[in-house]
């Protein structure tokens, strides 16, 4: 039940959001090109292909004409999710609306000028690696995880400042780190980080969870119950060491 | 402007009503104009507690549909001038409850009175949300025992998410731990937990310690708050927590297990 609704006795609401969002700024309308560097980056990098939104840019192609099913096609098939077209002529902006996709008006020239200060720059368009998404990602959460609650951070590491009560879930994309009792459940590298773990001040965990492998309250040694541990995964195995 | 004061728990039986009444009437007897409301519809209790079942006319559903006016529907209490009950439907359902309604009825009630105590029902659906969602400060009241601690944790964490002070993103709203039949000698045998591992895991201020005690029972059928009881170490602890609502200090009681001596044990340890 939501309040919130209730009160206002409308479905829904409007609110502006600034969201991140990755463009693709296209250098080619080739899409068997575009095909074939996907390829590269998806063998790369396979947690930045995860239905990820993308908007594409067309503002550095000179072609009124563009297949932009064709393109759209190729990212859906590298698990890119097209959600809008920047830039372009009228003729792109009408197949893009046919297609379900937004449309944005070309950049500001002050971003352009930026551009021509740094002429390599669109060349080279940054690459999204796991490390700095990790950097961006990451969620500092002060206070009490309460029975019910769940706190995230799928993208980085999650840190929680005090305990996580029975009943309650941390996960986190990266490593989770608990400055207290975890009593709940945690579970790390959610998205298939073997390299992610968990930390936490007191052991009591309903359940511990790296990449899929985890582990119960009852599977825990008794003996490193209520420790300050560290908890890491050696070959689809959950290992449990205490922090000294 | 009056004080919102929730009583909520999540966990049924743990003695939120008997909390209220008592509450409520320790705070009327100090001098402050109050009202207590009785918010689980369709289980009426707050009425047989204090008393005054046999003079219910009108409810807090009546008022909120337009068809009784707050002062038909407010019951004065016989004991003390200042305290006053709205009791809940017993026929109506919880869907009677609206949140505009609630609003209505708070914000009229706020311009007259001190402090306004809501009854929360037990669970954590829409009856004990909309009894939450107003409240400027929270006693959960607990029992030692680990279900209790779990559902006041759970219901800690909506009134830091679900209600009005969270959404308007205002001061959050003030949370105290009530814990009730507290049994010394249970909890130094191990069968309760102790004071210290329940206010580990809740992690709020303890506002008071209410010992198990025959006077609460006593209280109840009778329908005298046991606040007026005050030779009963419940009645002389919720006066206690009264205090500390108002802001005094007042040191902890009942809390550690004395064990009885030979003229005690001899007489039946006299009343509790």
């Amino acid at each position: 039940m939501s309040l919130n609704v209730d009160r206002a006795g409308s479905a829904f609401t409007f609110k502006g959001g600034m969201l991140p969002m990755t463009v693709m700024e296209l250098i080619s309308a080739d899409p068997e090109r575009i095909r074939e560097q996907l390829a590269g980056k998806l063998s790369q990098s396979p947690a930045f292909f995860q239905h990820t939104p993308v908007v594409l840019s067309v503002e550095k192609l000179d072609e009124p004409h563009l297949a932009l099913e064709r393109i759209c096609a190729v990212c859906r098939a590298h698990k890119l999710l097209p959600v809008a077209v920047r830039g372009g002529a009228d003729p792109v902006k009408q197949s893009a609306w046919a297609l379900g996709l937004g449309w944005f008006p070309p950049q500001e020239e002050r971003t352009r000028a930026l551009e021509s200060v740094a002429p390599s720059a669109p060349a080279e368009a940054p690459q999204p690696t796991p490390e700095i998404q990790g950097a961006v990602g990451s969620r500092i959460h002060r206070g009490t995880v309460r029975s019910g609650q769940q706190v995230s951070a799928p993208d980085g590491d999650l840190v929680v400042l005090g305990a996580v009560n029975a009943g309650a879930e941390v996960l986190a994309g990266g490593n989770v780190h608990v400055y207290g009792a975890l009593r709940g459940r945690a579970l790390a590298g959610i998205r298939g980080d073997r390299e992610a773990s968990i930390f936490c001040h007191e052991l009591h965990g309903e359940l511990l969870s790296l990449a899929g492998n985890y582990k119960r309250l009852e599977d825990i040694d008794p003996q490193l119950l209520g420790k300050a541990v560290q908890v890491r995964l050696n070959d689809d195995q959950l290992t449990i060491t205490p922090l000294v | 402007m009056a004080k919102i004061i929730v009583v909520t728990s999540g966990k049924g039986g743990v003695g939120k009503t008997t909390s209220a009444a008592a509450i409520a009437t320790g705070l009327a007897l100090r001098g402050n104009k109050t009202v207590v409301i009785d918010f689980d519809v369709g289980l009426r209790n707050l009425d047989l507690i204090m008393g005054c079942e046999r003079r219910v006319v009108y409810d807090l559903i009546n008022v909120i549909q337009g068809e009784a006016g707050l002062n038909q529907a407010m019951i004065r209490d016989k004991r003390v001038d200042n305290l006053h009950i709205l009791p809940a439907s017993q026929t109506r359902d919880k869907d009677a409850l609206s949140a505009e309604g609630v609003e209505k009825v708070l914000d009229a009630l706020s311009k007259d009175f001190d402090y306004v105590i809501c009854d929360s029902p037990a669970g954590i659906e829409r009856g004990a949300q909309l009894a939450m969602y107003h409240a400027d400060e929270a006693v959960v009241v607990t029992n030692p025992e680990v279900s209790s601690v779990r559902d006041s944790d759970r219901i800690l964490g909506l009134l830091s998410s679900k209600s009005r002070r969270a959404e308007q993103n205002l001061d959050p709203v003030k949370e105290h731990l009530l814990i009730t039949r507290y049994d010394p000698e249970r909890v130094s045998d191990g069968d309760m937990l102790n004071l210290e591992d329940i206010q580990e895991i809740l992690a709020i201020n303890l506002i008071g310690l209410i010992p198990e005690s025959e006077a609460v029972l006593r209280a109840s059928n009778q329908g005298v708050p046991v606040t007026h009881d005050m030779k009963s170490d419940a009645g002389q602890a919720y006066t206690d927590t009264v205090s500390r609502l108002l802001g005094e200090d007042v040191p902890l009681r009942f809390h550690e297990y004395q064990k009885k001596g030979l003229l005690s044990r001899m007489f039946g340890g006299g009343r509790r």
